[in-house]
């Protein structure tokens, strides 16, 4: 405590006005008008990913060499890390923070690294536990049907999922070639998700050997089963022999089904499976030629799937539209418009408009139509409603029908693999919630990730562990001081003539030190990761240091509230606020 | 050792010697050679002392009165604008006690921008309670540098050595540079009075009511008044270590001369030409080097022009309403005395212009041929 000295004169007093003692008695938090505090914000990639994966967590974890602590978070949201890693068109890289300053983090080859990290290790996800009597039906063994499994299982439920096919996997197994996911990878999530007790009953096909009425054991039924049908081009032809579906050819590759092709093929479409198509048929050896009716800029497909296409010898032909399908010396005969470039449609991408009398033939042994993909609704239940294609749900995944609950490409527009797994995973939350009897809407709700639509299930399964203010962190509220730039890493690709020569993988994993180097470059936008800053420039020493994880506190008792440990940290993970008078 | 260096190669020798732990300075112009010498050996690990980069010259001080405190030898050096900046720290340093040494290389302040010698840099820091010492030659640099941390360690008060721009600080010069053994049993490690230690927490520069503040200026002032005995001690320790030695004033010239010439800085080596010829020619006038300035060598000073009729001062430097800083605390310190020689305070040289040989006789001249000064101020060499 203080004690005020009484000096009679200068021979008394030390050389100096210093203190004798410590100055803990003088607690100068009294003087504090505002308050700073630690609290987690959400991070744009989080925020922007359909999956809903804590990206920011299991980067922090990467740095510090805690690769199957990385692994566990990222599947407490997430079963498919091996595939996510491979063909998601990662959202969460352009909104990544990094992107304003220099360039996004690799995050999609992060999560690849991690993914691939815990198969080496042979990390499988263990059962899980005694079983709760209510057992639940899935429809279709995609990423939403699996996601919804995996999650339902984590909850403890007894989940069957059916299949029509003979391999589990849906649209991963069928849709996407291997040299982009190898089935290996694949087959490990399947397992792991299996592993769990979740039972998989192959070549059950909905409507034909099951009908609604025969899950009456299943207290719910989720339903994704996908969007399997190629949409036609509606042009005379189309139908004749030589002419096949982009989808069909894919699942006949996938599943090493015989192929027989001419040489030439002709690929109608400008989207993923039009690219998918182009490629394995290089690999087979043959030449792909791609027909798209608007320019390269309007292109559905992932740029950097285009560029690998192009640099496997695809050829694209940019502002032709087939107008009739014929014959001609044996060969298939296209015949196509030329177009030009209008005003903007309502998906803002120029309309294509013909030129009039430019009309132009080509030539091919096959023609391949890869136009999208649609909803097969004739084995549907009834009761279902439907427009525009999609089954139409509630907010919570539900249906018209009691307890039936659908997602995935079924009753979404959005048909990536990140938004299936992300539905299966509401879908999931949402069963549990009616089946408990509880409020499903607001239980989402409550677990948005900033403002959604991403979800999180990490908070619902242990309420109050991670806590995150729903704020969005932007560029502009981190501090650049901090930051050096550093070039963002990448995968590197097998040569074009490795990768022509067969369905082998074309981009590799990270290797570790590339990874940490990777994880090093992560803003951690809004959370907190030790980095100290805080506790170096607090001037009054009121950071406090504990052993525990998010180790920092402010000593409230001494900290003037001058709001330097706010300014000076890099993620904005301090908060400030006025002192309550 | 000899060797032919610059008077800022001459201060890095100094620091060197003097086993500085920590270095932390802003460039400027005279100056930056001296960091760059300090610098470079530290970056190579030829300089086991640390470095501190700032942002500017206020930190700089700021960062050696936290390295002070904490207990090790500080060293920075500044010229001009740059020791305006960190005019806030100057006072802190010695109301801290804090024995922190310190190099300005005399430059005009601006505007209009100047980088040559003149001496209102320093002199406008006077009241900062920093022991002020002015340097001749390079050789008087190193020497200075090594006896003003033994001065500044043992009264507590920082100092600050200073020399002429360019033509001290880039002007190559013969200097004898000592061994380290020399030095080492010279000046020993420094022992601060109230170090830094964790296991003991303090708070240092609280917050202090009137009824004591007062104090604690009288005691700084207390130290000063050690300086004069202290300075001389060490100087004479010096000179019977190494063979040289400057004392706070220097006369030269003929003895019983009526007519002294006070100076300050390298224009007294014009000065001691200039007076030598004058000497020959039959003239009887003697020199006065003034090399403390802070605390102002009142006593000494007395002492050395008992029979002097008149004293001329060059200021190389002005207090715009006043005139010559040097002339100035001269007349102040004359006043309570017996003996009163009239002062003719000349003003010269500013911005870098040469005091040359024939400016000084002009001066010596003047001061011969008049009974009294025709104004406080006497312009030396000025274009009216």
């Amino acid at each position: 405590m203080s004690k005020q000295f009484q000096f009679k004169g200068a021979s008394e007093m030390p050389m100096i006005s210093v203190s004798l003692g410590d100055m803990d008695w003088n607690k100068t938090g009294t003087w504090r008008t505002q308050r700073p505090f630690y609290e987690d914000k959400t991070p744009p990639c989080s925020a922007a990913c359909p999956a809903g994966n804590d990206i920011v967590a299991f980067i922090q974890k990467i740095a510090q060499e805690d690769f199957e602590g990385a692994w566990n978070i990222i599947k407490e949201e997430n079963p498919f890390p091996g595939v996510c890693g491979r063909v998601c068109f990662h959202p969460c890289e352009s909104k990544c923070n990094r992107g304003s300053f220099d360039e996004p983090v690799v995050i999609h080859a992060l999560e690849r690294f991690v993914a691939d990290f815990a198969s080496r290790l042979n990390k499988k996800t263990g059962k899980a536990g005694e079983k709760r009597k209510e057992k639940v039906a899935i429809i279709g063994s995609g990423p939403a049907g699996m996601s919804c499994a995996f999650h339902l299982a984590r909850l403890h439920y007894d989940v069957t999922v059916f299949e029509s096919f003979s391999l589990a996997g849906g649209m991963l197994r069928m849709g996407i070639p291997s040299y982009r996911l190898p089935k290996n990878i694949l087959d490990r999530e399947l397992s792991n998700i299996e592993a769990l007790g979740v039972e998989i009953r192959t070549g059950v096909s909905l409507g034909e050997d099951l009908r609604l009425e025969d899950l009456k054991d299943y207290q719910a039924v989720f339903i994704s089963t996908g969007a399997h049908r190629s949409r036609g081009l509606h042009i005379p032809g189309e139908k004749e022999k030589g002419v096949l579906s982009g989808l069909d050819l894919l699942k006949k590759i996938n599943l090493s089904k015989r192929v027989k092709l001419g040489d030439k093929i002709g690929v109608i479409g400008g989207g993923n499976t039009a690219i998918d198509v182009a490629r394995s048929v290089i690999r087979l050896g043959k030449k792909a030629t791609i027909l798209y009716r608007r320019s390269r800029e309007e292109m559905p497909a992932f740029e950097d799937e285009i560029v690998e296409a192009l640099e496997e010898g695809v050829k694209i032909r940019y502002l032709v539209n087939p107008i009739r399908l014929g014959q001609k010396d044996g060969l298939k005969r296209l015949e196509c418009l030329r177009m030009e470039l209008g005003e903007k449609d309502e998906s803002g991408r120029r309309r294509p408009v013909p030129i009039p009398n430019s009309n132009l033939f080509i030539d091919a042994d096959h023609v391949i139509i890869a136009a999208g993909e649609e909803i097969e609704a004739s084995f549907l239940p009834e009761g279902l409603e439907k427009k525009e294609g999609i089954v139409l749900t509630q907010r919570d995944g539900s249906t018209g029908i009691k307890g039936v609950f659908a997602g995935g490409d079924l009753t979404s527009n959005q048909r990536t693999v990140a938004h299936a797994i992300g539905s299966g995973k509401k879908a999931a939350m949402a069963i549990d919630a009616f089946l408990k009897g509880k409020d499903a809407e607001g239980m989402i709700i409550q677990h948005l990730i900033g403002e959604g639509p991403s979800l999180s299930i990490f908070g619902y399964l242990r309420p109050g562990e991670r806590l995150r203010n729903p704020h969005v962190v932007t560029f502009e509220e981190l501090n650049m001081d901090y930051f050096e730039p550093a070039k963002r890493q990448q995968e590197s690709k097998s040569a074009v003539k490795e990768r022509i020569k067969g369905f082998k993988e074309v981009s590799s994993t990270l290797s570790e030190g590339v990874a940490l180097d990777e994880a090093e470059r992560c803003f951690s936008c809004g959370t907190c990761n030790e980095c100290e800053n805080c506790y170096v420039f607090c001037p009054d020493g009121s950071i406090l240091k504990r052993e525990e994880l998010f180790s920092h506190q402010v000593d409230y008792d001494y900290c003037k509230g001058c709001g330097i440990c706010f300014t000076e940290c890099p993620r904005g993970a301090i908060s400030l606020k006025e002192e309550a008078k | 050792m000899k060797r032919v260096i610059t008077g800022n190669q001459a201060v890095a020798y100094g620091v060197i010697l003097s086993r500085v732990d920590v270095v932390s300075a802003y460039p400027i112009t005279p100056q930056t050679t001296i960091v760059e010498e300090l610098s470079e050996l530290i970056a190579s690990g030829r300089l086991k002392t640390r470095f501190l980069k700032v942002e500017s010259e206020h930190s700089a001080m700021a960062a050696l009165i936290g390295a002070s405190t904490g207990g090790v030898r500080c060293f920075t050096a500044t010229s001009s604008h740059g020791l305006a900046y960190m005019h806030e720290m100057l006072h802190w340093a010695s109301g801290a006690r804090l024995p922190i040494v310190m190099v300005n290389v005399n430059r005009a302040i601006g505007p209009p921008w100047n980088i040559w010698s003149d001496q209102s840099d320093s002199l406008s820091q006077r009241d900062t309670g920093w022991i002020q010492l002015y340097c001749e030659n390079n050789q008087e640099v190193l020497d200075t540098i090594l006896q003003a941390y033994l001065i500044a360690e043992k009264v507590k008060l920082p100092v600050m050595v200073v020399l002429d721009a360019f033509v001290l600080s880039h002007t190559s010069e013969p200097v004898e540079v000592p061994s380290m053994e020399e030095v080492d049993s010279f000046l020993p490690p420094f022992c601060p009075d109230y170090p830094i230690d964790t296991q003991e927490p303090r708070a240092y520069s609280v917050i202090t009511m009137p009824e004591h503040f007062m104090e604690f200026r009288y005691k700084i002032q207390k130290a000063m008044e050690e300086v004069p005995d202290v300075s001389k001690k060490v100087d004479d320790e010096f000179r019977s270590r190494f063979g040289r030695g400057y004392g706070a004033i220097e006369r030269y010239g003929k003895e019983e001369a009526e007519v002294l010439l006070m100076t300050s800085g390298t224009v007294t080596s014009t000065s001691r030409t200039v007076i030598r010829k004058l000497n020959e020619d039959g003239l009887s006038v003697a020199g006065l080097k003034i090399k403390r300035f802070r605390p102002f060598p009142s006593e000494e000073i007395y002492g050395a022009i008992k029979g002097a009729k008149k004293l001329a001062v060059i200021d190389r430097n002005l207090s715009a309403g006043v005139g010559g800083i040097f002339a100035q605390e001269l007349r102040a310190s004359l006043y309570p005395r017996e003996e009163r020689p009239q002062v003719f305070g000349f003003v010269s040289g500013l911005g870098g212009r040469d005091i040359t040989p024939e400016l000084i006789e002009e001066a010596i001249q003047y001061t011969v041929e008049h009974p009294q000064p025709e104004g406080d101020i006497l312009w030396l060499g000025l274009k009216k």
